[in-house]
């Protein structure tokens, strides 16, 4: 792989990020302590510490378009455990969010995308989660139409599955969270 | 008729655990000359001499062999107990039954029976055992520095405030070192000429500090308490009493385009007449003499003593050698730095914008070039992206430098810190392989360079560098990404590693003292005697044992000035008296002694009869030199030297009573 570095380009793509992060890329140690305790990190083509140094290099293209981003499971074992108290499983959230900005799709990471999306539309309609919802769409989506659906009468029976009524009251409140972070 | 006592240790379970003590003390106890033998728990410890003490008055001793651990752990504190009780302390021998039976044997039985055999060889030695007297040495109360760097400095005014004459002898024309040249100092940022100044003039005004700058070492001989230096003052051409320091001269030299200034790095020129920067000590100037158009066009320019309103510049003054005799040294010769144009991949020399780590310090120094002001040498622009380079003549051994610089690391982000705060947003990348920051505030400062002044930090070296449409471009990989990086940069500084002092060597030899591969000068014991060389009466101090910071010179420098006041605190010197000593009625004068002697210990002496006239030459042992290594005896074809306490007979002795 190589990098070559445009000061500028660098610059804003670090401030993007560092804004949205609320966290400067260059307090991060590069330990690898994130690294090594992510659960995930057997599947995943750089490692948490590999991004986030990336990221300050300025290495837009493989950050933004690397599985690793769609592939955190947002556990936040790396946050908690930082010596730093950097914000890794932010820096995450921060980059998956200008992916989908810039509209760039995760070839390798295509569903886990697409369940990124469904999932936030979903929150963002209802101001929380509806099962019945969220999995409908995906399934539809990604055509695994029977996907899970031995599950559904065990939930339905302990009252995990609402197939009506899952709007929260106040949505507006909700909206302003997104409004915010756009 | 001998009376000697036997005592085992058990060192705790050290030497109980492997050697059965019991069985030893009662094997020696059959002796003969034996009178009493004993084993005991810890002998070194209070119990452990009392009883060893009682054992003498009682048993009315004249020799003991303590079977214990190495000499050089406790012989002293046994010696010391003879004495008390008023025997000579080289009537006490130690059977070294740990280091050299317990720690490295397991067969109980077998470990045994050697610490039987070496406690029987130490017996039949002592049983041969002479009195020896320590020898007293005089002591000329007056002390050497050599090198007027920060270590120097702190070494020559501690040892003056002490109270004792100090002679500071500096190479270059002021004293300073390499401190004087650098802008700020990390990790506090203050800058180094504010708080290096007040010191250099307090050496010069020091009542006890005689300063001989522009001058070196010429010959050194004698031995500890009495050394003899010869200093070579190399002439300035300008009489120093009545030098002002007014300028005029200088100012004078038409001569200011063609010779590099060494006080900048190689940044600026100077004039033939000069001083190396205006805070000089003393500021007195120099006349270049290769430089100089006096000289070189036969006499017609004379345009400095023209201006010269005392008229004391003498383009005919010569050299002196100046003789000191001085009871000890301190040797702070400094360093120098890694020759940047061994790496030709980064182009040092062949592009003017790739400069060194002191060059980039001239370069934000106020009293530099540039005033202060970054500007880079191809075209005076103010740089916007520096790459800096750490580990450039450091831990490398294909270059013979596997060492670390130490320093590096800590100048780098200081470098990045101060291009920071200079120039407006701007950016430096920092290429290194570890960080090293292990100082008081020092991991702190790097981290700052990193999040504060937003230096990126690069993990890896540079391969390469080469220019572009007037950028360098300089071919890098980061590890901790694995990406292989491109900088396009504005200028490029290397973080020079640094080197022994330029002829530290031999000075080195000129002193007796041993130096490492690489020619740092190596310390008594790295850990317990760091200041000490391996010739007595001669201290170390800064950069010259190896790469240390400024508090590290400095403490080094004190540490040098305590040794030197606490051996100046006796009336006498005293040294063991196991020294060679030469049979003179046999010896041939053939001087293969002195050949071997690492020491330079050995002499000639003329022995003269009634009338005064040389009947023959023989070997002669200095006893303030000479260490009692043996080489000498071992070397001697017609057996006439011996080292006390090491006799034939006495060696014979040990080795008969193994019955071989």
């Amino acid at each position: 792989m190589k990098t070559t570095i445009n000061e500028h380009e660098r610059r804003d793509f670090v401030s993007g990020v560092e804004s949205m992060l609320h966290d400067k890329l260059s307090n991060c140690y590069q330990c690898g302590k994130c690294s090594a305790g992510c659960p995930v990190n057997f599947e995943m083509d750089y490692t948490p510490n590999q991004i986030i140094k990336m990221t300050e290099l300025g290495m837009a293209d493989t950050v933004l378009n690397s599985k690793t981003i769609w592939l955190c499971v947002s556990c936040i074992t790396c946050s908690t455990r930082c010596p730093k108290g950097f914000e890794v499983t932010g820096i995450m959230d921060v980059l998956r969010e200008i992916a989908v900005k810039k509209g760039i799709n995760s070839k390798a990471e295509r569903e886990v995308q697409l369940f990124h999306k469904i999932f936030l539309e979903n929150i963002k309609s209802n101001g929380r989660i509806s099962e019945f919802e969220l999995v409908r769409k995906y399934n539809l989506k990604t055509k695994h139409l029977f996907k899970d659906m031995f599950l559904a009468p065990k939930m339905l029976e302990k009252g995990k599955l609402k197939i009506h009524g899952v709007k929260i009251s106040n949505l507006n409140r909700i909206a302003k969270i997104f409004k915010d972070f756009e | 008729m001998a009376r000697i006592g036997v005592f085992v240790c058990w060192c705790g379970s050290n030497i109980a655990g492997t050697v059965d003590v019991a069985k030893v003390a009662e094997e020696a106890s059959k002796i003969p000359g034996v009178v009493c033998a004993v084993d005991y728990k810890y002998m070194c410890s209070d119990p452990g001499q009392n009883s060893l003490r009682k054992m003498i008055r009682e048993q009315k001793l004249t020799g003991l062999v303590l079977a214990a651990c190495s000499p050089h752990m406790h012989e002293n504190t046994f010696r010391r107990a003879a004495v008390k009780e008023g025997l000579n302390p080289y009537f006490v021998e130690i059977a070294n039954i740990r280091e050299q039976v317990s720690w490295v044997h397991e067969d109980k039985e077998r470990a045994t029976q050697k610490a039987i055999d070496l406690t029987k060889m130490m017996v039949e030695k002592v049983k041969k055992d002479r009195p020896i007297e320590d020898v007293k040495v005089p002591l000329t109360k007056r002390a050497l520095v050599i090198g007027g760097g920060i270590a120097g400095i702190q070494a020559a005014l501690d040892t003056a405030n002490g109270g004792v004459q100090v002679i500071l002898v500096e190479k270059e024309p002021s004293i300073g070192g390499r401190m004087i040249q650098l802008d700020e100092t990390f990790p506090t940022l203050d800058c180094s000429s504010c708080i290096m100044t007040p010191k250099m003039v307090e050496v010069r005004q020091h009542p006890n500090i005689k300063l001989y700058t522009y001058s070196e070492i010429e010959d050194i001989s004698g031995y500890i308490g009495n050394f003899k230096i010869k200093i070579k003052k190399k002439t300035r051409s300008v009489l120093e009493k009545d030098c002002t320091g007014c300028g005029e001269c200088w100012n004078a030299c038409p001569m200011h385009k063609n010779v590099k200034s060494e006080f900048n790095a190689d940044m600026s020129e100077r004039t033939a007449i000069y001083v190396p920067f205006p805070q000089a000590v003393p500021l007195i100037p120099v006349l270049d003499r290769s430089a100089c158009l006096h000289y070189k066009k036969g006499g017609k320019c004379q345009k400095c003593f023209d201006a010269c309103g005392p008229k004391c510049i003498d383009f005919g003054l010569r050299d002196e050698i100046i003789e000191e005799e001085v009871g000890a040294i301190i040797a702070a010769t400094g360093y120098d730095l890694m020759d940047n144009s061994l790496y030709g991949e980064y182009g040092y020399g062949k592009y003017k914008d790739v400069v060194s780590g002191l060059q980039f310090e001239r370069l934000l120094s106020a009293s530099g070039p540039t005033e202060g002001v970054i500007r880079r040498p191809s075209d005076g622009k103010t740089p916007q992206t520096i790459v800096f380079i750490q580990c450039v003549g450091s831990r490398d051994p294909e270059k013979g430098v596997p060492y670390c610089s130490k320093v590096c690391c800590m100048y780098t982000a200081k470098h990045a810190k101060l291009f920071a705060h200079k120039v407006r947003d701007s950016q430096s990348y920092v290429f290194y392989i570890d960080i090293r920051a292990t100082g008081k505030g020092y991991e702190e400062f790097v981290r700052s360079a990193m999040e504060q002044d937003g230096a990126v930090y690069l993990r890896g070296r540079v391969s390469r560098i080469y220019e572009d449409n007037g950028k360098l471009i300089v071919k890098g990989a980061d590890t901790l990404s694995g990406t292989q990086v491109e900088i396009a940069a504005d200028m490029v500084v290397l973080a020079t590693g640094v080197i022994p002092k330029k002829d530290s060597d031999r000075l080195a030899r000129m002193l007796g003292i041993s130096y490492d591969k690489y020619g740092f000068f190596t310390e008594s014991h790295p850990k317990l005697r760091p200041t000490e060389s391996s010739t007595a009466g001669i201290f170390l101090a800064g950069m010259a044992q190896g790469p240390r910071d400024i508090p590290e010179s400095v403490v080094s420098g004190s540490a040098a000035a305590s040794k030197v006041l606490g051996l100046f605190s006796k009336s006498e010197y005293e040294v063991e008296g196991t020294i060679a000593n030469v049979n003179e009625a046999t010896c041939v004068a053939c001087f293969y002694c002195q050949r071997v002697c690492a020491y330079h210990a050995i002499t000639g002496k003329e022995i003269k009869d009634r009338n005064g006239n040389i009947v023959k030459v023989v070997a002669n042992v200095n006893p303030g030199l000479c260490t009692g290594c043996g080489a000498c005896v071992s070397a001697c074809f017609s057996k006439s030297i011996d080292v006390k306490g090491f006799m034939d007979d006495q060696i014979y002795a040990e080795i008969k009573s193994l019955g071989v």
